[in-house]
């Protein structure tokens, strides 16, 4: 287990974000978590990747309880995550954006030695941005790229952190269909290639069936379904969930 | 000299033969002293506003500690620049780490209200009490001495050793700039919740970026009674803040070479209207308008009217 959320509640005030969420995520796997719109799906990466601390429960990457922890020391331990809106660098260059991530790997990180010294991380830079297919747009300003552009540099910018665990928040929000299938192929062709797991959000089931080994079901905060997509494809309570709405 | 591109090496070449040249005064060559040394400090004050994004209104009083801290040293007999130096970067650094610890745990304006009030309350300990000769300051100090045998005592001894200082802090900030670090503040300045997600301890690369620009901005307030001979409270007031910061402006954020060019051009500025009319803050503050308004990019931006390179700060 690489990943083990549990027991994990997070409220906001009097609202229930996440109640009493538990799952865990093997080596290797592609995970996915959907559910409707305000299901709690951000929330609950954001409690992972240690934006909030959770009000009750644990989580434990690589068995080490990060419960808590500050984003750069969960990052440091190898888990980078993606945003839903957009969140790069906008005024650098796309290079540079990936370059600043990359190097947060490099030895002088954190040393004395990097006030005067640049590691050199273009190696790894020029490759990530060929694997998106944005190598001619390395000198644009990370604000001039096209939204499907700048979701992509989402993406290399957290793997530029050499993460074990990639958490993608709806990687491809605001794309059109054809764009999102896509995406969906690049996404699962460099996971593989890399030996990743990958945790996924999507409200758009179309997108993680194809992909995902498992897949878990939040609805108002609370999990109400885990299996293979093909037995959640048929469980009567997502179905309700995504057909019902909330209004009954 | 990696830091150091040609054109820096001529513009230094061609300031370090101004007081070469036939007719420069005293009175010239004292104004470009404190020309290039506003400048300096407001290069350093650019490592925080341009590059890191945050912007102090209290870097007055790291000026003025160090400027104290050479007059308190000289006052008891000690005239060596290097002495004097040594005990700036002691006692500045000491304050701005107390802080830039503070200062940074808070972001946009809080920050600079937080540097502002140290800075007030350093300000009203000089002003107001009688420790360190309270409004008069420490006057009457003797000529600084570089080595034994070369005092600092000629006019042209003063401008170099400014401009030998602003060489120095240039090529510090130049390479700072262009390093792992330098990167980071960069995008901290773009997006702070974004660099931690990279790994990056926020609060501590903040601290780093203030406590370098205190330390340049501390020796550049030490080198200052050596040319005036006293350190008054007036260096600590929250306006001389206010003018560094205008200083940055005017030259443009982020580039190193626009702020100096700013400071300096503001010390001028400032030296020949006021020689001219009392109210001389007034055809500064159009002057700045226009600037601002006109020149968003500072006087630095007037390059690319003349050249079609891209800048890449």
């Amino acid at each position: 287990m690489i990943l083990e959320v549990d027991d994990v509640s997070k409220r906001f005030g009097a609202l229930a974000a996440l109640t009493r969420v538990s799952f865990g995520v093997e080596a290797g796997q592609v995970f996915s978590v959907i559910g409707p719109n305000g299901a709690g799906k951000s929330t609950l990466f954001n409690v992972v990747s240690g934006l909030f601390a959770p009000n009750t429960g644990r989580v434990r990457f690589r068995g080490e309880d990060i419960t808590g922890l500050p984003p750069e020391r969960v990052n440091r331990l190898g888990l980078a995550k993606t945003f839903q809106i957009t969140n790069v660098f906008p005024e650098i260059s796309v290079l540079d954006n990936v370059r600043v991530a990359a190097q947060s790997r490099a030895p002088e990180s954190g040393r004395p030695s990097s006030l005067w010294r640049r590691p050199d991380v273009d190696g790894t830079v020029v490759a990530l941005l060929e694997a998106f297919g944005l190598a001619a747009r390395g000198e644009a300003h990370a604000k001039n790229l096209s939204h499907g552009e700048q979701r992509y540099l989402e993406i290399c910018v957290a793997l530029a952190t050499s993460p074990t665990l990639l958490l993608l928040d709806e990687p491809t929000a605001g794309m059109t269909p054809g764009e999102t299938r896509d995406a969906t192929a690049l996404i699962r062709k460099v996971v593989l290639e890399r030996g990743l797991t990958l945790l996924l959000i999507e409200h758009d089931m179309s997108v993680v069936m194809g992909i995902s080994d498992r897949v878990a079901v939040l609805h108002f905060g609370e999990k109400i379904a885990e299996g293979t997509p093909d037995a959640i494809r048929h469980d009567p309570r997502v179905i309700e969930a995504y057909l019902g709405g909330g209004d009954d | 000299m990696r830091a150091f591109g040609w054109r820096a090496v001529v513009v230094f070449a061609l300031l370090a033969a101004l007081p070469l040249v036939p007719g420069v005064s005293r009175y010239y060559l004292l104004l470009a002293f404190d020309a290039l040394l506003f400048g300096a400090i407001a290069m350093s004050l650019d490592l925080l506003m341009g590059y890191t994004g945050l912007v102090s209104f209290g870097h007055a009083a790291f000026y003025g500690l160090g400027a104290y801290a050479t007059a308190i040293l000289m006052e008891r007999g000690v005239q060596s620049v290097w002495a004097c130096v040594g005990f700036a970067l002691l006692v500045v650094g000491l304050y701005a780490l107390v802080v830039s610890y503070f200062a940074t745990a808070r972001r946009g304006i809080y920050f600079a209200l937080l540097t502002l009030i140290f800075a007030e309350v350093v300000y009203t300990f000089f002003r107001y009490t009688q420790t360190f000769g309270g409004s008069d300051g420490i006057q009457g100090l003797p000529d600084a001495t570089l080595f034994p045998g070369l005092v600092i005592d000629t006019p042209t001894r003063k401008y170099y050793l400014v401009l030998a200082y602003l060489a120095v802090a240039y090529a510090i900030c130049r390479v700072l700039v262009a390093s792992h670090f330098g990167r980071v503040l960069v995008a901290i300045r773009e997006n702070e919740d974004r660099a931690r997600f990279l790994g990056y301890n926020v609060q501590r690369y903040k601290m780093g970026a203030c406590m370098i620009s205190a330390l340049l901005t501390g020796v550049a307030g030490a080198i200052y009674p050596m040319r005036s001979a006293f350190a008054t409270p007036d260096l600590m007031l929250w306006t001389e803040s206010g003018e560094f910061i205008i200083s940055v402006m005017i030259g443009g954020l982020g580039t190193l070479v626009g702020p100096i060019i700013g400071g300096a051009f503001f010390t001028i500025l400032r030296d020949k209207v006021s020689s001219i009319v009392d109210w001389y803050f007034i055809v500064i503050g159009v002057v700045l308008i226009v600037i601002v308004l006109f020149m968003p990019r500072g006087l630095l931006g007037l390059r690319r009217i003349f050249s079609r390179e891209r800048a890449t700060a």
